[in-house]
């Protein structure tokens, strides 16, 4: 049945009555996402490609400093059912390891290098996650991680072209800049209750 | 009756006239390279087809940078692009011309607070002609091109000489901003 929400339906059932999820989620009729823990993954993404979910379409990362969690995110697809099933898992951030999936998806293999270079998860399974692959001699935390800063990481690293100013202020005119920054203070003064 | 009597030139005067007369082929017949690193390079189709027909001015592209005498830079370069570049820029024959395409060559563009991407060109390669835009119009790409050409004329397209001789300054920035400019990947190794 194609671009049913019975697919869902179906695909709904089917985990549920088999695993024990954390958090579910319908994206659309094309889209779910599922929140298991670690140790699950590997069994749920097997029953999964028993399934017919046979496509790994992709695995990253996501940070979460906060909650001080990196999110898995492992995206398979159907050919069979226009269904795409999120598989999600929680790390922990200081010591992120997530067995590699390597025996169930090969294809996983450039992913998890990736994942690896981005956001520093180790996966021991792969045989070369640690490679470096997009990135070549990063010699800093790894740069997807929030904690990272992008311009001063730039600053520090590559030259900057200096401009000189050598522009005139004709008629002594007041700087466009200088009178939209005094408007904006203004308006959020008043906005707090401030006087006019 | 005019005299023919000729005085004796010099060696220098030699080859400055070989050199003159070679660069009157060479800037009528240039042979680029593209290094289409970014989306500069969308400028380079129109240049080259009939819309602006780039072979007016005598220019083609080349496939092998060993024949090639312009390396047209189009866009920004990533840190490992860069480390390509180099390769290449060293493999081109002498003499060898770049063109800058974007402003992220120039100043690094949008990209300026990149952790990936570079932000001046000429700090790790000479450049020789700088179009700017983000990007160019293929009318600033042709009159780059024809302004290479008056700087070939004029003698002042000199940056292949010059990394000859700041070759040390070029390899300390080039070694600041790579680490190392060897490759090192599982293609090469």
């Amino acid at each position: 049945m194609t671009n049913s929400m019975n697919n869902v339906d179906y695909i709904s059932n089917l985990v549920e009555s088999n695993f024990k999820l954390i958090e579910k989620e319908i994206v659309n009729k094309n889209q779910v996402s599922y929140i298991i823990d670690k140790e699950s993954v590997h069994s749920l993404l097997t029953f999964l490609k028993t399934n017919g979910w046979i496509q790994l379409s992709y695995l990253s990362a996501i940070d979460w400093p906060k909650e001080n969690k990196f999110e898995l995110v492992y995206i398979v697809f159907n050919w069979e059912m226009p269904v795409y099933i999120q598989v999600r898992a929680m790390l922990d951030r200081n010591n992120p390891v997530m067995p590699s999936i390597l025996p169930i998806f090969p294809g996983c293999k450039y992913y998890e290098r990736e994942t690896h270079e981005f956001f520093g998860i180790k996966f021991p399974g792969n045989p070369d996650h640690e490679k470096q692959l997009i990135l070549e001699e990063w010699d800093e935390i790894p740069p997807l991680r929030k904690d990272f800063d992008p311009r001063a990481y730039s600053d520090k690293k590559f030259a900057k072209r200096e401009y000189t100013e050598d522009f005139v202020n004709l008629n002594g005119q007041e700087s466009k800049q200088i009178i939209r920054k005094q408007r904006k203070t203004k308006i959020m003064n008043v906005r707090k209750g401030g006087k006019k | 009756m005019l005299s023919t009597k000729f005085t004796k030139m010099t060696k220098e005067e030699v080859d400055r006239k070989w050199w003159e007369i070679g660069d009157f082929f060479r800037r009528n017949s240039l042979w680029m390279l593209m290094y289409c690193t970014g989306c500069c390079a969308i400028e380079l189709p129109p240049a080259m087809t009939s819309a602006y027909d780039m072979e007016r001015l005598g220019m083609g592209p080349m496939a092998t940078p060993r024949q090639a005498d312009v390396l047209l830079v189009t866009g920004y370069l990533s840190l490992k692009t860069l480390r390509r570049l180099i390769y290449t820029y060293e493999q081109m024959s002498e003499p060898k011309y770049v063109v800058g395409f974007g402003s992220c060559t120039i100043n690094g563009g949008i990209y300026h607070d990149s952790h990936a991407v570079i932000n001046q060109l000429d700090q790790y390669v000479p450049v020789d002609v700088y179009v700017a835009g983000c990007m160019p119009n293929t009318e600033a790409v042709m009159n780059g091109f024809v302004d290479l050409m008056d700087l070939i004329k004029s003698k002042k397209a000199n940056g292949w000489k010059d990394y000859h001789k700041r070759y040390e300054w070029y390899l300390e920035n080039q070694k600041a901003a790579l680490g190392e400019v060897r490759v090192h990947d599982e293609f090469h190794e």
